[in-house]
Order: structure tokens, then sequence, then C-alpha cells
């Protein structure tokens, strides 16, 4: 048993690993678009900095801590990228029949597709998370916590993407509300959850996973407290049974297009 | 020109038939005001406070309609595909078709966003409406300059955004470089008025695309004057003019290298 999830594990790092080798082929480009990358993150601290001019705090954040917030939501959702980034596009697989290529392989079905591609722009979003932390509020605590909940904060965009794209396997005009649900956690994960209320706020926590992928974790590194940090971890694995389950569930419901395909 | 117009007429037609699918975007028009609703709820300490001179309700309806030409004005056609002929080698064979390349995605563009753009405008004035309230010093008679105004807008943003496309001649990915523009008019010229700036930066943005493509059309909205009118028309009109000539001399210089490297 513990041999065959070694040799999975290995399997699936060597993807990981042969997909950024390849997307190094070609080295200017590949540096270019991380570093532009970190660049136009960058630029909304010209944002928040107009905004901290007009008000000391927004939302019960600091700037410090917006930009702990930020950061946060930069590395989560790069490193998700880098590891995971064929989960934002699982919808296309399974609408276009894609997934025989996968099914046929003597591997996990869902982690070889998870692992089966890169963006090499989200390696800028994931330095740029752990730059923004380094530069605004440095501690070998908090550095260390950032790091645990950007795995976390990881693990739940992921497995919040696979189930918002599985619902492809019951649903055929389901693919551009997921894109979107997806997207929508980005934008509310980048503003300070102190500025929503009522229904909005019940979404974050409860519908959109961006309160325990980013917002709890914040809190927590600002000011330490075990419960909510045992709370995330219980969260993380609950979301990604939920994901599994129905990621299977919908594999049953999964019709071949009988399409020939190579994967080099 | 009448070989464009038969282009946009094609696009046009077929964009229509997916009026549903443009609608999926709504969501994210959605959310992303819905944030900045809150955002400004919150910076306003009372109703009656002004920030840069804008009262909350001036604020939140630049934004939205910032926002609106943002996601009405979308497009792979001027950001992706434009590099991708390039980058991919089919430019050689758009380059021998009798109609302009540059011009022939202008074209294609106009097609798709004069469906986008009236779909999120009826968005943008429903979500007004119901949840900010009607702009209280709007006047339906200015209606017509300020549609010209945002067209203007739209077209500066698609030259824009085709010369840094063309790059692709140079460089393998000119996307990089998109990102960094779409940031800078999204952070200076759509998320606030430049009056938010200190005199010295109103100045400088006065000079770059951001006055022209998304502050202009949204102040006039907001805040309708004639001599703004004027001035931001005058500004449009010039950007558009030297654009344009931009675009083309960068295709000239970048098919001239497309020869020397073979196509």
């Amino acid at each position: 048993m513990s041999t065959a999830v070694k040799n999975q594990l290995r399997v699936c790092l060597l993807s990981v690993k042969y997909n950024i080798m390849r997307e190094m082929v070609n080295k200017v480009t590949f540096l270019t678009n991380i570093l532009f990358m970190m660049l136009n993150n960058a630029a909304f601290i010209i944002q928040w900095s107009i905004l901290f001019g007009l008000r000391e705090d927004i939302g019960g954040y600091s700037m410090k801590e917006v930009m702990l917030l930020w950061g946060l939501t930069a590395s989560s959702f790069g490193l998700s990228h880098i590891l995971f980034a064929r989960v934002f596009t699982i919808h296309e697989l399974i609408i276009s029949g894609k997934l025989d290529a996968y099914l046929v392989q003597p591997k996990n079905v869902l982690l070889s597709v998870m692992t089966s591609s890169t963006t090499a722009s989200a390696i800028g979003d994931f330095l740029y998370g752990i730059v923004v932390m380094c530069i605004f509020s440095f501690s070998v605590r908090r550095f260390l916590l950032f790091l645990l909940f950007t795995v976390t904060g990881t693990l739940i965009i992921t497995a919040f993407a696979i189930l918002v794209g599985s619902l492809s396997f019951w649903f055929v005009r389901t693919e551009m509300f997921g894109v979107h649900m997806v997207n929508s956690m980005i934008s509310f994960a980048t503003y300070p959850d102190g500025i929503f209320h009522g229904t909005a706020r019940f979404l974050l926590y409860y519908v959109i996973p961006v309160g325990m992928a980013i917002y709890q974790p914040v809190h927590v590194m600002v000011k330490f407290d075990g419960g909510i940090l045992f709370r995330v971890l219980k969260y993380t694995l609950c979301i990604w049974l939920a994901a599994v389950i129905v990621f299977y569930r919908g594999l049953r419901r999964y019709s071949s297009s009988n399409l020939m395909e190579a994967r080099m | 020109m009448r070989k464009y117009a038969v282009i946009y007429r094609s696009v046009l037609m077929e964009n229509l038939q997916y009026v549903a699918n443009i609608a999926m975007g709504f969501v994210s028009y959605f959310i992303m005001n819905y944030v900045f609703m809150n955002l400004w709820d919150y910076m306003y300490a009372d109703s009656g406070e002004l920030i840069a001179g804008y009262t909350k309700e001036q604020m939140i309806w630049y934004v939205m309609m910032t926002e609106m030409i943002w996601f009405g004005a979308r497009s792979a056609t001027v950001a992706r595909q434009a590099a991708m002929d390039i980058r991919g080698g089919n430019i050689a064979y758009l380059m021998n078709k009798p109609y302009s390349y540059p011009l022939y995605i202008l074209a294609k563009y106009t097609g798709e966003w004069s469906v986008q753009m009236p779909m999120y405008m009826m968005l943008a004035v429903a979500m007004g409406m119901t949840m900010v309230g009607g702009l209280p010093h709007f006047r339906l008679v200015t209606l017509p300059v300020i549609v010209l105004c945002v067209v203007f807008g739209i077209m500066i943003n698609a030259v824009f955004k085709i010369c840094i496309s063309m790059l692709a001649f140079w460089i393998e990915d000119a996307f990089p470089f998109q990102w960094l523009y779409d940031k800078l008019l999204l952070v200076i010229g759509t998320l606030f008025p430049i009056e938010i700036f200190s005199g010295k930066l109103q100045a400088l943005f006065k000079m770059t695309p951001i006055y022209t493509v998304c502050y202009g059309p949204a102040k006039l909205i907001v805040d309708f004057s004639m001599e703004k009118c004027l001035e931001i028309l005058t500004a449009q009109i010039i950007y558009l003019a030297a654009g344009s000539l931009l675009m083309f001399w960068i295709y000239r210089k970048g098919v001239k290298k497309l020869y020397v490297n073979g196509g």
C-alpha cells in the first residue's frame, strides 16, 4: 500500500517537474512571464496605498494585513496553478471527451489529470506572495504559518475548482459558471472580509471557500488561534474528500468522444 | 471600406448567436461591482462626504461605468489572436489577403464589442439604478456625445493593444506586456477617478491612454460638463490618430522583419 502511494507521488512529482521543464524551453519567455506577473501583482500596491491614504483601517485591516492577505492569495493561487493547473480547465476535458488518455493509464485518474499541466506565470504569483509577506510582515513563526496556509489555501482552491469543474459531468453548459466561481474567489480574496456583511459574508465562508482558504489563515497569522488553525485543517480535509467523491461519481457518467490523442 | 463592413457584419452575426455565453460574463461583472460597492460603502464615513470631489453615489457609478467599458470591450481578438497569428505564422496567410491586417483585426473586434457592450450597458444601468440609485446630474440629452466618447475610448484601447500584440514580431510572447498595460489601466483609471491622485500625477496621467480610454467616458457619465467633454474628445482624437499611425508603423516594420525570417 505504502509503496503504491510512494510510486504515485513520485509519478506526480515527475509530471510536475517535466511540465515546468517544458515551460522552460524558451528561457527568456519563461523568465519574462514570471517577472511581469510579479510586476502585474505589484501594481495593486498603488491601489491600496491610495485607499489607506483615505482611511487608516479598511474593514479592520491595516496596510500590512492587506499585504499579507494579498501575499497569501497570490502564493496559494500561484502554487495551485504551478502544481495543478489542469483542474482549472477540467470542464474542457470532460465536455470534449478528452479524459480517455488519463483513464487508460495505470495511475490514479484524478492525480494524473491534476498534475498534467502547469502555468509558468503562476511561479511569479507564488514568488510575489512570499516576497510581499517577507517585506511587510516577516517573523519566523508567521513565515512558517504562511507556508502552511499556502499549502491549505492551494488545496482548498484546487478542491473547489475540481468541485465546480466536475459539474460538467452532469450539466453541459456549466463550464463558464465554474470559471466565474473560481475567479470570484480571487476577486473576493484580495479585499478584507470586514467590508462584507450579511449574505455576502455567509457566502464567502460557506459557499465560495475564501473564508477558510484566505481570511481565517490571515486572522491566525495576525493573532494566533489554535482553534481556527485546526478548523482550517479540518475544512481542507473535508473539501478534498467532497471533491474526490464528486469527481469519481461524475466519472461514472463520463462518455468518451473516441478522440485519438497522444500525451507526450 | 466595404470589405471591412462585410467582416464587421459577419462577426456581428456570429456573436449574436452566442449572447447566452456573453451573458455568463455578467457573473464576474456583478461580483466585481459588488466588491467595490462594499468597499466604497465602507470608505465613505457618511453619505454626504466627498472624496476627490465625488459623492459616494458618483464614485460607485464611476467604477461601474469603467468596469462596464472594461468588461464590454474585452476580447481575445486584439489581445491574444493578433499575437498568436504572428507567433504561430498564420500572419503569412493573412497578410496576403486583399485587406490591411490591422484594420481586419479592428473590424473583427468592432463586431465583437458591438454585441457585448450594449448588453453590459443594460446590466450596468439596471444594477446602478437598483443598488445605488439614479445619478443626480445625468441628462439624457448628453447621451449621444457620451456614447461617442465611449466608442473612441474602446478604439484607442484596441489600437494600443494591437500595438502591444505586434511586439510578437520581435519577441516570443507579448502577452506579459498586455498584463502590465491592462493593470495600469485598471489600477489608475478604472478603480479610481484620476482626481484622487496628486496634481503632478494627474497631469502625467492626462498624457497617457488612461485619460482617454476609461477616465474620460466615465467622468462624462457621472459629472458632465461641456468644457470637460471638448477636452476629452480632443484628447481622444489626437490619441486615436497617433495610436493608429504607431500601429501601422509597427506593422510595417514587423512585416519587413517577417520577410527577413522567411515567414
